[in-house]
Parts: structure tokens; C-alpha cells; sequence
């Protein structure tokens, strides 16, 4: 199974209120049968801006998420579900990939042009798709003649 | 078209006279006949043309050269004809003529070095055959290796994936530890945002100020000045 991060915002609420959503929504996950790797709390704060949900508007949430592995047929129902859901403000669920790993190459890349490798790639290419030159071989750097 | 045309032609034949004197009535004809696609006109379709009659002395010696030409070319044919055939009977300057006898043994000689040629490519080609045979199956012994190697590290890391999973099932959330974990959580809240400044040190949390908790050390009160900047632009 896929592993698939939550994210979402809750309105503000007391903290009865708040466990018993988080408990709701997790139950939801397991009663799919999904696993729940970890669940996190980011925060109480303002909203970046006003949100009218469910006909309410909401000025500030609380912001969690939830990793857990699902079958990626279940992401749309949850989404469904979570959608009703008049205390979720906000839900978005991701996919969770592997980290691409990479090496810092900033100290080639911050050289001057003339000595970067894919610069000098480039020139090679430019060169080799010059058309060649017919050359007199008379010694003379010009043509000696009226042209 | 044909209407302009013959307006042109016309009006030339009229000018010819005209344009003599003068420099500017100059006329420039581009269709001198009618074009390939019209038919005939209607009122030359049933004219017959009159032949054109010959004079009896002239036609005469017309005919005897014309005949005379025929007959001479005809013999000369004729003659080169017969000489080649007489030259192929007859002499052996292309080929070499050999009886019976030479012929066979001529072809037993060329059987011979044939056969010779024959053996000595056939040793060879099994050589090659052979060492090509080894190769391949050096080569195919070496696939075979290859692949075992790529199947066991599969296998390895499938192990490890498994050995990782089951190490972090221990953390895994399930319905008995569910409240644990949600008042964990809201005792705990993670923040995962932090600020670089310009020589790379990393400022851990969303509202770290500079030189409180989990700042790296600094010096002088340039760099200071940097991070505010960062800060307010956070």
C-alpha cells in the first residue's frame, strides 16, 4: 500500500472537541482498513485569510496531519468523507514518494562559463554542427583574387 | 481569351504600318495563336485543305536516289553481317581452343585447387565457429552470474524494506493507542518551518528570534541585523 500524508485544518475548538475529531477521522481511516504511520500537530494560528466553510466563516485553525498507507482507490472516499465533515476547514491528501537523493554540485555551477561542463558541451555541439569550410591550400591566409 | 487574342493579333496587323514613325505605340503580343484546348474553329471545320502538287521530274530523281541509297546501305549491312560470322568460325583470338582431353584434365585442376581452397576455409570457419561457441558461452555464464547477483540484491533490499517496516510498525498508530497518541500530538506541537542567513546557519521554528532558544552562536551585530531582515521577510 501506497503511504498518503493528511493535511488539514480544523476550525477552532475547545479541546474535548478537538480530540474527539481527530479521534473521528482516525477511526475512519482504520475502519478502512488503512494503517496509520504517525500524527502530527502543527500548530494553532490565523488563517492566511478568512475561509467560509460549511456557511461559516473561520478566521484562525488548527493545523494536523496524518500519514497513513491506503489504497489509492480509498483517497476519493476519504476525501468525500472528510469533505462533509463541518469541523474540517480544510483537507488535502498527498502521496508520499522516496526523497530524490542529489549531490550539491553549487561549486561547479558558480564557476565562470568557460569552464562549466555542460557549457563546454554545448560549444563541442555547436561545433560539430558547423558546415566544414572548402580551404584553397595556397598557403595565403585571404584569397588572392577578385571574388 | 481568344476574343483579346485576335483583338491583338488584328490590332497588330493594323499597327505594323502605324508604329514605323513612331517610338511610343509600341505593342507587346504574348499569344501569337489560339490556345492548345480550343476546338477548331466552326468556320474551318469542313474546309479540306488542297494538296500541294508535285513536279513529275523532280519526284522522279527524288525516288532512283532514295532507292539507290537503300540498295547500297542493304549490301553493306549484308556484307559486315557475313564477315563476322566467317571471323567467328574461323579464328581463336578471343578464346583457346583445347580438346576434349585438356578440357577434363583443365577441370580436374580446378576441382582440385577448389577442394584445396574449400578444406583450408572449412578449418578455419570451424575454428572460428569454435571460438565463437566458447565465447558465447562465456558470455552467457556471465549473464547468468549477473543476473543471480541483481536477484539476491533484489531480494536484499526487499529484506531491508521489510526489516525497516517491521521496526516502525512498533510505532504505528492503532485503535489502542489512538488516544495516547492525539493527546501526544496536541501536547506536541511540531514545527517544521526554520530561516537560513547568508553564511548557512539554520534557525529552527517559526518564530525563533535571534540569540533565543535554538539559535546557532554569532559574532558581531552585522549578522544580527541580516537575520532580523530575515526574519521580517519570513
Amino acid at each position: 500500500m501506497p503511504s498518503y500524508e493528511l493535511a488539514m485544518v480544523l476550525r477552532q475548538m475547545s479541546r474535548p472537541e478537538l480530540v474527539s475529531v481527530l479521534k473521528r477521522t482516525a477511526e475512519s481511516i482504520l475502519d478502512k482498513g488503512c494503517i496509520i504511520r504517525n500524527l502530527e500537530n502543527l500548530g494553532t494560528r490565523a488563517l492566511p485569510h478568512k475561509i467560509s466553510e460549511h456557511g461559516v466563516v473561520h478566521r484562525e485553525g488548527s493545523y494536523f496531519t496524518i500519514t497513513f498507507d491506503s489504497a489509492p482507490t480509498k483517497i476519493s472516499d476519504f476525501m468525500e468523507e472528510f469533505g462533509r465533515d463541518i469541523d474540517i476547514v480544510r483537507r488535502r491528501i498527498f502521496k508520499i514518494e522516496e526523497p530524490e537523493e542529489f549531490q550539491c554540485t553549487l561549486h561547479e555551477e558558480m564557476l565562470p562559463p568557460a569552464y562549466r561542463k555542460d557549457v563546454q558541451e554545448m560549444i563541442d555541439i555547436a561545433k560539430r554542427k558547423q558546415k566544414p569550410k572548402f580551404k584553397y591550400n595556397s598557403g595565403l591566409d585571404y584569397y588572392p583574387f577578385q571574388k | 481569351m481568344l476574343r483579346t487574342t485576335t483583338g491583338v493579333l488584328s490590332r497588330l496587323t493594323i499597327n505594323e504600318t502605324k508604329t514605323t514613325g513612331s517610338a511610343f505605340a509600341l505593342e507587346f503580343v504574348r499569344w501569337r495563336r489560339k490556345p492548345r484546348w480550343l476546338p477548331v474553329a466552326k468556320s474551318k471545320l469542313f474546309r479540306v485543305p488542297e494538296r500541294k502538287q508535285q513536279n513529275a521530274d523532280e519526284k522522279a530523281e527524288l525516288m532512283r536516289l532514295h532507292n539507290n541509297y537503300k540498295l547500297q546501305m542493304r549490301s553493306l549491312r549484308q556484307y559486315l553481317r557475313e564477315e563476322v560470322l566467317r571471323l567467328n568460325v574461323t579464328t581463336t583470338a578471343d578464346h583457346i581452343v583445347l580438346t576434349p582431353e585438356q578440357e577434363e584434365a583443365e577441370f580436374q585442376r580446378c576441382m582440385q585447387e577448389n577442394e584445396a581452397w574449400n578444406q583450408k576455409i572449412a578449418v578455419e570457419r570451424n575454428e572460428r565457429l569454435q571460438r565463437e561457441l566458447e565465447e558465447k558461452a562465456v558470455e552467457i555464464r556471465q549473464r547468468l552470474e549477473a543476473a543471480r547477483i541483481r536477484e539476491e540484491e533484489r531480494l536484499e533490499r526487499a529484506d531491508e524494506v521489510v526489516r525497516r517496516e517491521i521496526e516502525l510498525s512498533k510505532s504505528f498508530i492503532t485503535r489502542d493507542k489512538l488516544d495516547t497518541a492525539i493527546e501526544q500530538a496536541l501536547a506536541n506541537p511540531v514545527d517544521y518551518n526554520f530561516s537560513l542567513d547568508l553564511k548557512g546557519n539554520i534557525y529552527r521554528g517559526r518564530n525563533t528570534v535571534p540569540g533565543g532558544k535554538g539559535t546557532p552562536t554569532l559574532g558581531g551585530a552585522n549578522e544580527i541585523e541580516v537575520q532580523q531582515t530575515l526574519k521580517a521577510s519570513n
